[in-house]
């Protein structure tokens, strides 16, 4: 039972990954928390059933095409909803950012409906037995993806030339723009990429549980997010190791305690990693900003 | 070109707001002219698509009503307040309807644990609630304004532990929504299956909204149950049936009547085959007038109604009938309604109880081929 708990774990947890990425290269770089990001995480999930269902893409090319297109949604919401208020005191793209999470629930709730969506894919469903423990298509999907994509943003972020404009100005952002660095772009492209990550998950999420709904990234969001917080905010490792962690711990916590307690006891753990490193896991120490 | 931008954007807000105003309140402008019925259900969060269900059930029985001219010449206006299915929410929502002289009675609330937060402030006011699925116990004992036209989760558990041993079910596990409504569920399933010698083999709650369900089905894999009882509703139901497949766990599904809904069917695909629940709404069966509630429904909405949009409808009816024969007068609905017996409607013959509890026998129903049909 073990075992398969684990894989239970393993698969939600690579999914917070994902998602908590986007919290915490956003606020690496302006130090603000993007609410709307289990939103747009949302509206992937729903661009995906479009392009499938309307316009009959086969899976991997609606991966491609929503991951595009949140990429677009992200940065004009940071266009619009933050842009302006970058000089504003922090509180006000806080304020910002959950009218745009209002503002998208109700944009999906008028274009898809309250109710929940099957995902219209056959993939997935068949499941692999090796012993006592099963595991799903999907899982190893969710596996194989999250790994190479988080791996793949790893070596952007540390091995390319915009990589390392991206790294400075989330160090910091004046310093950065008089190096010749065009921060605005380098924002823009930091919501992009979380935007992109965070639809790939909608899609995943959606296969696995069969449903895509417009509340959906309620939960999610904050679930990431805590795991963002956990790992360290503003280190991308960190949200990885933060996701992966928070997943397994619900996970043991459902199994072996009781489920009705998963989120006390993963919020307890949260507390206490704060507690003892106030930065979280693989976070830097200086937090002066928050 | 970024000014341009963001007033569009800003204008786009603004607009979302005025028009999350305007479904908050209703169309409050009705002349006095009109028989007032206030509607309160969760038009958002996490159970807007149960409040869209009873929007159209109410909505259409009005729209009967008025299309036939109305009562005494008078038209039928539903007034729409969100509740937000929180009790916090639904309180200030009770509040300003009871308040509202011109509302006659209050169709609502959805949840259970709304319901019983909102009955003082009904019973206070003198002013019928008829809940159209609020199905917790507790609900019998709210009030002597309170009713319901859904039978108690206590007489479908007790139904269901009957049929479970007539099924020949040894070992049950049992999943639950944790809230009124499931532990309801869960104390009258146990204490009944007791009586029939059937082992419990496990009991795990859930919470509202959740998704993950393979961490408790992992669980209660290790103890071989023969049956599964569901105390839950559809989506979590058709996610419960689908991970169980997934897990390669085999046993029987067995669940109440809020299952019963298309999108169990669309949702679970195959894996929902085959599970069983009763059903008080059953369109195709003996009752002629769910058959044509159903396409009445069809045709004004293009999409088929749940258990939720004829429970709605029901409650509605029932008082828009009240109106009908006693007067427009909040007293006299409650008198009618005390007094109602032999109601014929979409979700079977209702009569109600001294406590305001609703009295109707269900269908036996299992899902065949992607299907509900009756069980054999």
């Amino acid at each position: 039972m073990l075992l398969q708990q684990l894989i239970n774990g393993l698969s939600i947890g690579m999914i917070y990954a994902l998602i908590a990425l986007g919290y915490t290269m956003v606020y690496g770089i302006l130090k603000i928390v993007n609410f709307a990001h289990g939103d747009i995480y949302m509206m992937g999930s729903f661009f995906g059933l479009f392009f499938m269902k309307e316009l009959h893409m086969p899976l991997y090319l609606a991966f491609i095409f929503s991951a595009v297109s949140a990429a677009i949604l992200g940065m004009i919401i940071e266009r619009t909803a933050y842009r302006p208020l970058r000089k504003a005191d922090r509180i006000v793209p806080l304020i910002s950012a959950l009218g745009v999470s209002t503002f998208l629930i109700s944009l999906a709730q008028l274009l898809w409906g309250t109710e929940m969506h099957p995902f219209p894919t056959a993939f997935g469903s068949k499941t692999y037995a090796v012993g006592s423990v099963t595991f799903s298509e999907i899982q190893i999907l969710i596996f194989i993806l999250s790994f190479v994509l988080m791996f793949g943003l790893h070596l952007f972020v540390t091995r390319t030339k915009v990589g390392t404009a991206l790294r400075a100005t989330s160090m910091n952002l004046t310093n950065a723009a008089l190096m010749g660095i065009n921060t605005n772009r380098m924002i823009s492209l930091t919501f992009g990429l979380g935007s992109a990550l965070a639809a790939v998950a909608g899609i995943l999420v959606g296969i696995y549980y069969n449903a895509v709904y417009p509340n959906m990234g309620y939960m999610a969001g904050i679930n990431a997010f805590t795991a963002a917080v956990l790992g360290g905010i503003g280190s991308i490792p960190g949200a990885m190791l933060g996701g992966v962690l928070l997943g397994l711990v619900e996970t043991l916590a459902g199994a072996y305690i009781s489920t009705q307690y998963k989120g006390v006891i993963s919020f307890s753990i949260l507390i206490i990693v704060l507690l003892i490193r106030p930065s979280g896991i693989l976070g830097k120490k200086d937090i002066n900003k928050v | 070109m970024k000014r341009t931008i963001g007033s569009i954007a800003l204008s786009a807000l603004l607009a979302g707001a005025v028009a999350g105003c305007a479904a908050g309140g209703g169309g409050t402008q009705g002349g006095s002219e009109s028989i007032r019925i206030g509607l309160a259900a969760p038009i958002s969060g996490t159970q807007a698509q149960y409040g869209e269900s009873f929007k159209n059930g109410a909505q259409l029985a009005a729209a009967q009503i008025n299309e036939a001219g109305g009562i005494e010449g008078k038209n039928v206006e539903i007034i729409i307040h969100d509740d937000k299915g929180d009790s916090n929410e639904a309180v200030n929502v009770a509040n300003k309807l009871a308040s509202d002289r011109s509302i006659l009675a209050v169709v609502g609330h959805f949840n259970s644990s709304a319901t019983l937060a909102t009955a003082p402030v009904y019973n206070k006011n003198k002013i019928v609630q008829i809940s159209p699925s609020s199905s917790a116990p507790a609900v019998t004992d709210a009030g002597e304004y309170t009713f319901r036209v859904i039978t108690t989760d206590a007489f479908q558990a007790d139904y269901l532990a009957d049929w479970s041993a007539e099924l020949g079910y040894k070992k049950v596990a049992l999943i639950y929504e944790q809230s009124d409504f499931g532990l309801g569920l869960l104390d009258v399933y146990q204490e009944s299956a007791k009586k029939h010698n059937i082992e419990i083999v496990g009991a795990e709650a859930y919470n509202p909204g959740d998704k993950e369900f393979s961490i408790i089905l992992t669980k209660l894999k290790e103890q071989q149950p023969e049956a599964i009882f569901i105390g839950g509703f559809y989506n979590e139901a058709a996610l419960i049936a689908q991970q169980a497949e997934r897990l390669n766990l085999k046993a029987d599904f067995i669940g109440v009547d809020s299952l019963y809904s298309e999108a169990l069917l669309s949702l679970g695909g195959e894996s929902v085959n085959g599970l069983k629940l009763i059903g008080f709404f059953y369109p195709g069966g003996d009752n002629e007038k769910a058959t044509a509630f159903a396409e009445e429904y069809q045709a004004a909405y293009n999409s088929k109604p749940d258990t939720y949009a004829a429970y709605a409808y029901v409650a509605t009816a029932v008082v828009l009938e009240a109106i009908k024969e006693k007067g427009a007068d909040r007293e006299s609905i409650k008198t009618y309604l005390e007094t109602l017996e032999g109601f014929e409607g979409p979700t079977g013959v209702i009569s109600f109880d001294e406590n305001g509890d609703v009295l109707t026998v269900p269908s036996r129903l299992t899902i065949q081929d992607g299907e509900f049909q009756l069980y054999q």
